[in-house]
């Protein structure tokens, strides 16, 4: 069942991995549960990712032209297999949602105060509604313009620090205590790097499949690395401040200062979440759509783009009430409950593929 | 505030609507219609001031409980 035509080339796709996970990450700095050692803490979460990000590729190259939904179907029968997809578009869904909570909370707390919430929202839900509605080609095409464009910034922002980075801030190394330090690992895997199991439902549109492997983790390791460094250079800067405030980033590039011409570049990094945020979003929306549209059998999933995402929207906005919750499920809750989805539902999928001896063109051997 | 989301959502439904019919797309129509009825009663209810219980905090609540977290 191909309600998708579009194809994208595996560069195409690892920009949108990339711009995916840059995300809302762009903003608020992973592994923070871990003090200064963050840095440390987001290298493990890259290399638990690694293994993850392994586990659901292979399940994709086994099923080649399959999204996560078909494949449930097919390993699991038809009532169990749209159980488990009905959980993973859920799961879509309502990380889509968070992230839209993520970038309104942003903006109303450090640019628009006086905006309603609803309105920051639906600016970015519209356009990302009318960037779905067009396919996935044109968010590919989209991420390739501006996914190296957050890049260069990133690295600009990082380059211009440079004369505030006090390497002091980061010692002493392992300083805190290692359970502390791998939780902070587990949670900066669980976000944003495993959230790319997303990506499921989009490596059926790749055009090449052979080196899909490679490029995810290729892409992973690119936003990894750069990850690592921006989160270093944050604590390097800001110290102790840094595992306290809520957008280091963001506040840090408000620190530039050069000869007083080059100043208020805080700018660039709220147009940063933007462009990624408009990335993530559309990922997650189109996702969710194209599966609820396999799930009940649809001719297209176009219908159903608009309410959908108006609902994304609506859950936006009650979905943590306020920013303590919104803390407190980031750092105790999301990561327990997001392995189910990044991690239990490819395993078992690929564990129970292999057991069942399923070929790669869907039929049973057995 | 619920005559402007009568509007929107009215607006919404003019967009797509006489397309589904048109192309007799019956099981999506119906889907629309579902979803676009949810999506309207849930913002008719934020309108009143009536508090819906914020999911993922009730997500956390259970799974910190239940793990000791």
């Amino acid at each position: 069942m191909f309600l998708e035509k579009g194809k994208i080339s595996n560069f195409q796709l690892g920009l949108l991995i990339i711009g995916f996970v840059f995300g809302s990450s762009v903003i608020i700095s992973p592994g923070q549960g871990a003090g200064h050692d963050a840095w440390i803490s987001v290298a493990l979460g890259l290399m638990e990712s690694l293994l993850i990000v392994w586990i659901f590729t292979t399940l994709a190259k086994q099923f080649k032209g399959m999204t996560i939904v078909e494949i449930n179907s097919l390993v699991y029968g038809k009532i169990l297999g749209t159980c488990i997809s009905l959980l993973f578009i859920w799961y879509l869904f309502h990380l889509g949602a968070m992230v839209l909570d993520n970038y309104a909370s942003f903006f109303k707390l450090e640019i628009y105060a006086n905006t309603p919430r609803i309105i920051i929202i639906l600016a970015l839900v519209l356009v990302c509604i009318s960037t779905v509605g067009r396919g996935i080609e044109v968010l590919a095409r989209c991420s390739a313009i501006l996914v190296p464009i957050t890049i260069l910034i990133a690295i600009a922002d990082s380059a211009l620090i440079i004369p505030q980075i006090d390497l002091k801030n980061l010692l002493p190394v392992l300083d805190v205590p290692i359970s502390q330090i791998l939780w902070a690992g587990h949670a900066a895997a669980s976000f944003p790097f495993a959230e790319s199991v997303a990506f499921l439902m989009v490596l059926a549109f790749v055009d090449i499949t052979e080196n899909v492997s490679a490029n995810f983790l290729k892409s992973l390791l690119i936003v990894g690395i750069i990850l690592i460094i921006v989160v270093a250079r944050n604590f390097a800067v800001m110290g102790p401040m840094a595992a306290i405030t809520n957008y280091p980033s963001y506040l840090l590039a408000q620190a530039i200062d050069i000869g007083e011409v080059l100043t208020r570049l805080e700018v660039l990094i709220a147009v940063n979440l933007i462009t990624m945020g408009f990335i993530k979003v559309s990922v997650l929306l189109y996702g969710t759509v194209l599966g609820l549209a396999q799930v009940l059998n649809l001719h297209s999933y176009r219908p159903i783009i608009l309410p959908i995402g108006i609902l994304m929207a609506i859950l936006a906005l009650t979905t943590f009430g306020n920013s303590v919750n919104m803390l407190n499920f980031a750092q105790k809750g999301y990561p327990v409950y997001a392995a189910f989805f990044q991690i239990g539902i490819p395993l078992i999928t690929l564990v129970v593929a292999k057991l069942r001896k399923l070929n790669p063109t869907g039929g049973s051997k057995a | 505030m619920i005559f402007l989301l009568l509007v929107g959502f009215g607006i919404m439904a003019l967009i797509q609507v006489p397309a589904l019919v048109r192309k007799r797309w019956w099981k999506e129509l119906i889907c629309y219609s579902l979803l676009w009825l949810t999506g309207l009663a849930l913002s008719v209810i934020i309108s009143m001031g009536i508090i819906i219980p914020p999911i993922s905090a009730v997500l956390n609540k259970y799974i910190t409980s239940a793990l000791g977290l």
